[in-house]
């Protein structure tokens, strides 16, 4: 009937002495136990209560013991929290942990930090019944009911009714002026030097955040309707990647409506409605948007990337798109990182080529507009694709060869011997390839030549995705592809034996080896340039 | 059935119950009423129909516990059942007969059975009673009925319900359809009603309905007819104000000045421009109509209007210059209405580590006290802190009279000076009125008297059995009033070793005071949830202020005497009307204890600080005015206006000090983790 069972006074006799202890004295004892705890604890509350406390602490037990002129309880008082163990065995039973201390470790222990010393800070709570909006104080609510005059008069007829108004989002009169201000200047006067002021402010300024859904809704508009308008759309473009730049302003709650525009403006059919409009330009800018964008809140949103890859790539795989989206698309995938070029637009390479072929060849595609089109997507191709080829390369520990780029243009055997000596003196191989090697790769670093490359996907098709063959002088066709047959035909051999040659570190080495393989299949020699000259040597 | 076998039937049942008490006091009756022969008949009092069935309760069930369980289980069914216009009404019914029916059966030494009774309807009345059914559950024997001093005080005194007629009628028919004896001996020992005709009274009006009435609700209204001036004091030195400033025209301000007139050294707080002063004077013109002023000198000049009282205690003089300081901030004060609020300065403790017990602002403002919990007191100098910290303060140190030594006082690394002498956690700290003393209470119980000129201990009050809760310095100085754990509040002036009174009579401890402005007064506030008035000069209690539900935390006095404000550990602030005893508004918003209050200085504002992190504004004018016009209409809802809440950042309020010119400092610690 107590909630102190007699079997704790009994063991509680037991451990001061008394042995003998009648079970009625005992049960008798424990109704009185209880009371006199809850006595205890009521001082207690009293005492934390002058303590102006709302926590009661051992202190406080001690000091109502001592008010009852009872010993207070020693080895409580420290300021830690106690730390209460589970009994093993019982569901709801705790002991409080009090482990031996050495006296060594106590004595030996460096002295701890001293603690701050007590002080008072002073600040204005309110100035004249309003409170000033300074850090000391409670945030004052930026979003708060209109109309408070009204309350005061409704609590005096003694109703206190709580009506809830609509929630309205005040915005201050300067954040109104900087808004409209800025939406002007990117409307109408986004080249002028204020514009670029206007930039650098939305970058840096605090205090913008209100303004973040006015913006995001402003963008999403202008976009829509104007697509035709390419330096409105360039404005915008910059407007965006100054908000992000914001480091106070807090962005993500309104990506979701931010997005639609910047990819509009990436893989867009049209962008701009002069032929002067440098829409490339336009869109390698939002690449970089967006790279940005995921780069920064991948991690928040896990399938943003997910999302805009997909995206990206269907607009890429999709034959029916304009080559002008087709550019965007790769143009965004190559900056999302080599990762992804390699991931997702390499596998896919030589069947786009496939499609881009004819229409970069002058016989095949008249018009000049559309073939200088299809040339831009090759180029932004071959350059995402190096990218990442690049990309893979570099990870690989330089090899000790002399600084390559110059020597071997100037004289390739020397590669040839050092890397031969130094790396794999087995691969004789490479010593007996035939210095007519050397004028294809000196074709290779020659400006992209556009115009010639016509017969040679006649004379072979087989290797008829390989439209950079055609980069060579026509006068070397012929021997390039052999050459490169021979060549083929060494690399491979030579992959095949790396793993006997070198130890299983080198597994990814054979995979960037055949991915280079890929690309030179299909890129020819205009990947060079893309390759770190030492691995160049080696794959050569 | 004849009287005398009533009797004693009477007898046989009230030994067989043992209640003692109740057959002595019976026995003692009789005696009374029969000078000659105790048996004697002509007992009128005994109604013959009850003597029956107490006859019959005394024969047929005996010691039966389960009746009372029964009994007050269907009670509750019934009460709950009932129609909804009247259901409120007898609901109030079930928890005095609930605390009772568990009480006898613990008197009788049925444990179990009150264990049982008290687990299956304590959810009830655990929202209006927790804290109490807390103190009850721990009785688990006759001997702790006793011994605890709240059972007791319920045992003997009766619960005042008010309930309307046809309610009233609904209950006795129940009662003796029922045949519920058991229900019906406890209604009839425990609870006197107070039926009113008419309709059932409102809902919301429920604090006041059930209260307990202390010694007799008889002996309460008896002490609360004593007449008491709560009139300030006549030649004030506000009052020398208005006398000097009639030169200005006045206008309408019915509200007394209250005049702390005090002395003090470094006044002249820099923010409060000067502008008010010509408004501020003309308030003090006409305080016609109310009180005013307050604290005095004993020099004289003239009297006005308003009630004036003689002082009842020789009062110290003040130093001319500081008078003269006095009165340039009386004429600097700023006025404060609904329309106008007050500034705040919050001062915040940080690094305190849990230790802080209290804080006390002086006066003006430029002193603050923290008494820890480590038996240490500090003060802060606060026009010293304002310098490093480029607070505008050239102004306070140039404003500072040269008799104002605190500047050179504290030199060191510290930014406080440290008072040591008390041997236990320091629950209370109070400035005097000049700001050159303090006052500290200590668990050691003993009260300390510190310079804060010499920055030393000059006095060691010795008095107190217990812990000393709280110190209060009168609005003059040199008296000062404390009270403690051992249940009394004592007075004692500054020059003497003992205390000049000492006032007992509440049933718990004493744990807030606060004089009232004439200083003939004080009012203190207990655990055992009454504020009690004590006249300074007899040392008796003139008032009993009941309603709170909790024990009493903090106590203001307006400063024209008429009203005093009480706020309790549940966050309810009552507002009490001292001439008649009774709550004119309990205002309803804090959410934790009320650690203090405030009232402005003109009287017209009452400010509290509570553990909820907020000081809030409470309109004065509007609630009392409210309460003239509506005066005998019962059950009207007057609540006093909340004005602002102001929300601190983590920081519960510890203290509140309205300066003479009507700038509000508070203090607080924060808090990281409440």
């Amino acid at each position: 009937m107590s909630i102190v069972p007699k079997e704790t006074i009994e063991v509680t006799a037991q451990s001061i002495g008394i042995n003998n202890l009648s079970p009625d004295a005992a049960l008798a004892l424990a109704p009185d136990v209880e009371y006199r705890l809850r006595e205890i604890m009521q001082e207690a509350i009293k005492c934390m209560r002058h303590s102006k406390r709302n926590l009661l602490t051992t202190e406080d037990v001690d000091s109502a013991l001592r008010l009852r002129n009872v010993e207070p309880i020693y080895g409580f008082a420290s300021g830690d929290p106690l730390r209460f163990r589970r009994a093993l065995g019982h569901r709801d039973l705790f002991y409080v942990d009090d482990k031996d201390v050495d006296f060594k470790d106590v004595i030996e222990a460096p002295l701890p930090k001293a603690p701050l010393d007590c002080s008072v800070v002073c600040h204005w709570l309110a100035i004249e019944g309003v409170q000033p909006a300074i850090p000391e104080n409670a945030p004052v609510e930026v979003i708060r009911a209109p109309s408070e005059t009204k309350l005061p008069e409704q609590k005096e007829d003694g109703l206190p009714v709580d009506i809830r108004l609509p929630v309205k989002h005040v915005l201050s009169r300067e954040l109104q002026l900087y808004f409209d201000k800025i939406t002007e200047l990117v409307v109408s006067r986004s080249d002028s030097v204020l514009f670029k002021e206007a930039l650098a402010s939305l970058a840096t300024d605090s205090g913008l955040h209100p303004l973040v859904p006015y913006f995001t809704c402003f963008i999403a508009d202008e976009v829509s309707h104007g697509l035709s308008n390419f330096p409105l759309l360039f404005a915008l473009m910059r407007l965006v990647w100054s908000l992000l730049q914001n480091p106070h302003i807090h962005i993500e709650p309104y990506l979701h409506q931010l997005m639609p525009s910047v990819v509009t403006c990436l893989v867009a059919k049209r962008l701009g409605n002069r032929l002067a409009d440098n829409h490339w330009e336009l869109r390698d800018f939002t690449a970089t948007v967006v790279a940005s964008i995921c780069k920064r809140f991948s991690h928040v949103y896990n399938n943003l990337q997910t999302r805009l890859t997909k995206t990206l790539l269907h607009a890429f795989l999709d034959p029916k798109r304009a080559i002008t989206q087709h550019y965007g698309a790769i143009q965004g995938l190559a900056a999302l990182g080599p990762n992804v070029v390699r991931l997702l637009v390499v596998p896919n390479l030589e069947t786009y080529l496939r499609l881009l072929e004819p229409e970069m060849l002058l016989e095949k595609q008249k018009n000049e507009m559309k073939r200088h089109e299809a040339w831009r997507v090759y180029g932004a191709l071959l350059s995402a694709a190096g990218q990442s080829i690049y990309d893979r390369l570099k990870m690989f520990p330089s090899m000790p060869s002399p600084p390559a780029s110059t020597v071997w243009k100037t004289n390739f055997r020397i590669i040839h011997s050092c890397s031969a000596n130094k790396r794999r003196t087995p691969a004789d191989l490479l010593e007996e390839q035939p210095p007519a090697e050397k004028i294809g790769n000196d074709g290779a670093l020659v400006p992209l030549s556009n115009n010639s490359s016509d017969m040679e996907t006649d004379k072979d098709p087989a290797a008829l995705g390989d439209s950079s063959a055609g980069r060579s002088s026509p006068k070397d066709i012929r021997e390039s592809h052999s050459e490169r047959r021979q060549k083929r035909d060494q690399l491979e051999k030579r992959i095949l034996r790396t793993p006997a040659l070198l130890n299983q570190a080198w597994k990814d080495d054979l995979d960037s080896g055949r991915l280079l393989l890929l690309l030179f299949e299909l890129f020819g020699e205009s990947i060079f340039p893309f390759i770190p000259s030492p691995e160049m040597a080696f794959f050569l | 059935m004849d009287e005398e076998e009533i009797e004693k039937a009477v007898m046989t049942y009230l030994k067989k119950k043992g209640f003692k008490q109740t057959e002595l006091a019976f026995q003692e009756e009789q005696q009374r009423q029969h000078p000659k022969t105790a048996l004697h008949s002509t007992n009128s009092h005994v109604d013959p129909e009850i003597a029956c069935q107490i006859l019959s309760f005394s024969s047929e069930l005996e010691n039966n516990p389960a009746q009372y369980h029964e009994g007050y289980g269907k009670l509750r069914s019934w009460a709950y059942s009932s129609l909804d216009l009247y259901k409120h009404e007898l609901l109030r019914v079930l928890y005095p007969v609930f605390v009772h029916c568990f009480m006898d059966l613990i008197a009788k030494g049925h444990i179990q059975e009150a264990r049982t009774l008290f687990n299956s309807f304590r959810e009830d009345h655990e929202m209006m009673h927790g804290r109490d059914l807390q103190k009850l559950e721990g009785v688990l024997s006759p001997s702790h009925l006793e011994e605890m001093e709240f059972a007791h005080s319920l045992r003997q005194s009766k619960f005042n319900i008010k309930i309307c007629q046809y309610s009233y009628d609904l209950l006795l028919q129940y009662l003796h359809k029922t045949q519920s004896v058991v229900m019906l001996g406890l209604i009839n020992e425990h609870i006197n009603f107070q039926v009113s005709p008419g309709q059932p009274t409102s809902i919301s009006d429920d604090a006041e309905v059930v209260t307990l009435m202390g010694s007799g609700q008889d002996a309460v209204n008896l002490i609360n007819q004593k007449e008491i001036h709560w009139g300030l004091l006549e030649d004030s030195l506000e009052e020398r104000l208005e006398k000097a400033g009639a030169l200005v025209p006045d206008s309408a301000k019915v509200d007394g000045e209250a005049r702390e007139g005090e002395v003090e050294e470094n006044k002249k707080r820099p923010y409060e421009g000067g502008k008010q002063g010509a408004s501020l004077k003309k308030s003090k013109k006409d305080k016609v109509a109310t009180a005013t002023g307050k604290a005095s000198r004993v020099e004289t000049s003239t009297v006005s209007v308003a009630p004036r009282v003689k002082p009842e205690l020789t009062l110290p003089s003040i130093p001319a210059e500081v008078e003269h300081s006095i009165l340039e901030d009386l004429r600097n004060r700023v006025q404060l209405s609904s329309a106008a609020l007050p500034s705040i300065s919050f001062y915040t403790f940080i690094n305190t580590h849990n230790g802080l017990n209290c804080a006390s602002i002086s006066q003006d403002g430029s002193l603050v006290a923290g008494g820890f919990s480590d038996a240490s007191l500090k003060v802060w100098d606060m026009a010293k802190l304002g310098q490093q910290t480029g607070y505008a303060t050239s102004q306070i140190v140039e404003d500072s009279y040269p008799s104002d030594s605190l500047l050179g006082a504290n030199s060191g690394r510290k930014s406080y000076t440290l008072f040591q002498g008390h041997s236990g956690p320091v629950y209370s700290a109070t400035f005097s009125p000049f700001g050159d003393y303090i006052l500290s209470s200590s668990s050691d119980s003993t009260i300390r008297l510190w310079s804060t000129n010499l920055n030393t201990n000059l006095v060691c009050y010795k008095g107190h059995n217990y812990p000393v809760w709280d110190v209060q310095f009168s609005p003059v100085g040199h008296y000062f009033a404390s009270s403690s754990h051992d249940r009394t509040a004592r007075i004692w002036s500054m020059d003497r070793m003992q205390p000049l009174r000492i006032m007992a009579g509440h049933l718990s401890d004493v744990d807030c005071l606060q004089w009232h402005a004439n200083c003939n007064y004080i009012a203190t506030g207990s655990s055992d949830k009454t504020v009690r008035l004590w006249d300074v000069q007899s040392g008796e209690c003139v008032r009993i202020f009941i309603g709170h539900r909790s024990m009493i935390l903090s106590l203001a006095m307006s400063p024209d005497g008429r009203y005093m404000a009480s706020g309790d550990e549940d966050g309810t602030v009552m507002m009490w009307e001292l001439a008649s005893g009774r709550c004119i508004s309990p205002l309803v918003g804090h959410t934790s204890c009320v650690w203090t209050l405030a009232f402005s200085c003109e009287g017209s504002l009452l400010a509290s600080g509570s553990a909820d992190c907020t000081v809030k504004l409470w309109d004065v004018t509007a609630s009392t005015k409210l309460l003239k016009t509506e005066d005998n209409k019962t059950g009207s809802i007057n609540r006093l206006r909340s004005l602002k809440t102001l929300p601190t950042k983590s920081t519960p309020v510890y203290s509140l000090q309205f300066s003479r010119r009507n700038l509000l400092f508070a203090a607080g610690v924060l808090s990281k983790n409440t």
